[in-house]
């Protein structure tokens, strides 16, 4: 598989961004995005929550409500190279299914829907499962900006698919919301194959962007249902203007409730 | 005639299409489709009925197909070929009219021997790689295309695959095209024909689908868009006004000419026609499907509920009667002349250059 190498375009985003205050040198540019943009009085993306939406598109970002989303999805959109088990995932998520060797290879840009139920509120994701063929990226990446959310998988078997996530990181950098969630996910857990990424190589990864992480196994269930309702409990608290429940911490979250899994703070 | 044979039971999945009635007595019963698909248990009894009454159908344009070849002694683009390939090609005829017609059996008898060197070549085992990846994951539901399937026909695609990357350089291997090739190969049963169709359909037939920039595929999609907003206002305006993109409601049409998004039969009806009046045939059949079913769409509550409406709409009646979307896709969109699509092409093309 070829390494997705694409030069690097710039900082344009980064100096775009309104800096909120604090030095933001010393650290990486994902973390930067997040620091400039996960203040406490910043306006998130993807008003998700049903019943808690406002006439004056609560909680939508300005790209988002220009694209004219309904306000009551929360899009979820799965990247990462080809073969890594986007679409095993998802089906495991939506379907509660795995189902080896019926899965055929996703041609672009695929959608699902699934209704969630997150302490008592339905949150309706759309799911959008995406091709990891490099070249799609140019079909695929015109579906960041509408994203509230993003799981980044590669395969722990795949050295390969691990090495790439950098220039993944790089493509969402560029293309996605600077407020996006993002949770870095190593599937294929279960894979009796030789693990050539060691879950300390994800852990280590995952911390450097401050990311949370998990390793998943769409084959035996570990940790999907987890990861996908993590992102739902974000968007929700996000979608609401003065959450009246205790501060939800999508890293805590994941550290606690995930089997197996770590989270990495930066 | 494939389609004169009724579903069949198959014992294992190591029969091939040519074997499959000498195991309908084995114990585990799947039942599959003369290419090898698995069917649901249970057919629709409006699907029911069509394949009743479509060998009938299929009798008849094989008579006057046979007539038309003993008569001319071969096929050549015509006025008559064009209706009769329209109104479909035999199964048995397939391969060769695609052959003709598309030119493709002009470049193989040019070049003996070319496939085979193209497998014996150095790899690039980035190609390999990426063919490889793919070749469990096309079409998991037919028999012939699983690994204990013998003869096995993913050897087969690997090696279309493989020579096709080698071939064209500039596509290498693209997502999409295991699909297409698969398709040629389930008709022709020939690998190399396969390649040489595959040649003609991403090299001539198809502007620049595959290619790494996808400008060619990014340009239709667009185009498609431009058709509908003159031919079908209103659903335009409700795609536009949700800020939906085209890409995302019909990426897998164009990138898959239509495998695994209408039913088989349906598909091959479509390319036979692709193979002989060219790329404009995917907007028919585009705008045949969003005409008819225009007020289903309309009724989109959201943008989930419209995407799943795109999808509804290539399932149904509508879609398995063959032989009547067939006569559609040529009434239904009124007409789409040549020149008009190759302006809009050109127009959406530097449209999106300009946006880089």
């Amino acid at each position: 598989m070829a390494a997705p190498a694409r030069p690097p375009r710039g900082r344009h985003r980064d100096q775009c961004i309104h800096k909120p205050g604090g030095d933001l040198r010393g650290r990486t540019p994902w973390q930067r995005l997040r620091d400039t943009s996960f203040g406490a009085d910043t306006v998130h993306a993807g008003a998700v929550a049903q019943g808690t939406r406002s006439p004056g598109v609560a909680g939508l970002s300005e790209a988002t409500s220009m694209a004219g989303h309904s306000s009551d999805h929360g899009v979820v959109m799965l990247v990462g190279d080809s073969g890594v088990g986007k679409t095993c995932l998802l089906v495991r998520f939506k379907d509660g299914a795995f189902l080896a060797g019926t899965f055929i290879s996703t041609v672009g840009i695929d959608f699902r829907n699934k209704v969630l139920d997150v302490d008592g509120t339905k949150v309706k994701l759309q799911l959008w499962d995406t091709a990891g063929q490099e070249r799609f990226r140019s079909v695929t990446h015109a579906y960041y900006r509408d994203a509230h959310a993003l799981l980044l998988l590669y395969d722990v078997t795949s050295k390969a698919s691990f090495d790439n996530i950098q220039a993944w990181l790089t493509e969402i950098r560029e293309s996605a919301q600077p407020d996006v969630v993002l949770m870095l996910l190593g599937n294929k857990v279960d894979s009796a194959q030789e693990h050539a990424v060691r879950r300390e190589d994800g852990e280590k990864l995952a911390k450097e962007y401050g990311l949370p992480f998990m390793e998943t196994s769409a084959k035996t269930g570990l940790n999907v249902d987890l990861a996908f309702t993590a992102i739902a409990k974000e968007l929700k608290q996000r979608s609401m203007k003065a959450p009246s429940e205790p501060h939800f911490r999508l890293h805590d979250y994941v550290e606690r409730e995930g089997r197996g899994a770590s989270c990495c703070r930066p | 005639m494939a389609w004169l044979l009724p579903p069949v039971s198959l014992g294992h999945s190591s029969c091939g299409v040519c074997s499959y009635l000498a195991c309908s007595t084995a114990d585990t019963h799947i039942r599959v489709d003369p290419y090898g698909f698995e069917q649901p248990e249970n057919l629709d009894s409006a699907d029911e009925a069509f394949l009743s009454a479509y060998p009938a159908v299929l009798a008849r344009r094989a008579a006057k197909w046979s007539r038309l070849l003993k008569a001319r002694g071969g096929v050549r683009r015509s006025p008559t070929v064009k209706r009769y390939v329209r109104k479909g090609i035999p199964l048995a005829l397939r391969a060769h009219v695609w052959m003709a017609l598309s030119g493709a059996q002009e470049r193989m008898d040019q070049n003996p021997g070319y496939y085979q060197r193209l497998l014996q070549g150095e790899r690039d085992r980035s190609i390999e790689e990426a063919i490889k990846t793919d070749l469990n994951r096309t079409f998991p539901d037919n028999v012939q295309f699983r690994k204990t399937a013998e003869p096995c026909l993913q050897k087969t695609l690997c090696s279309v695959l493989l020579a096709y990357g080698h071939h064209n350089r500039g596509v290498g291997y693209c997502q999409g095209l295991n699909f297409i090739a698969g398709y040629l190969i389930l008709v022709t049963k020939n690998e190399e024909q396969s390649f040489w169709l595959l040649d003609a359909l991403v090299g001539r037939i198809l502007p620049d689908y595959y290619g790494p920039a996808m400008l060619g595929l990014k340009t239709d999609q667009e185009v498609l868009g431009e058709l509908v907003r003159a031919k079908l206002p209103a659903v335009a305006a409700l795609v536009e006004g949700c800020g939906m993109q085209w890409t995302l409601l019909v990426s897998r049409w164009f990138i898959c000419l239509f495998v695994d998004v209408l039913p088989v039969e349906t598909v091959l009806r479509v390319w036979d026609c692709l193979f002989n009046e060219g790329s404009k045939i995917l907007f028919r059949v585009a705008l045949t499907l969003i005409k008819q079913h225009q007020e289903f769409i309309l009724e989109a509550t959201d943008i989930s509920d419209l995407c799943d409406r795109f999808k509804q709409i290539t399932r149904g009646s509508f879609v398995t009667e063959c032989h009547t979307f067939m006569q559609k896709i040529f009434s239904e969109p009124g007409s789409l002349p040549m020149t008009a699509v190759t302006r809009l092409r050109e127009r959406c093309r530097a449209r999106l250059l300009a946006q880089g």
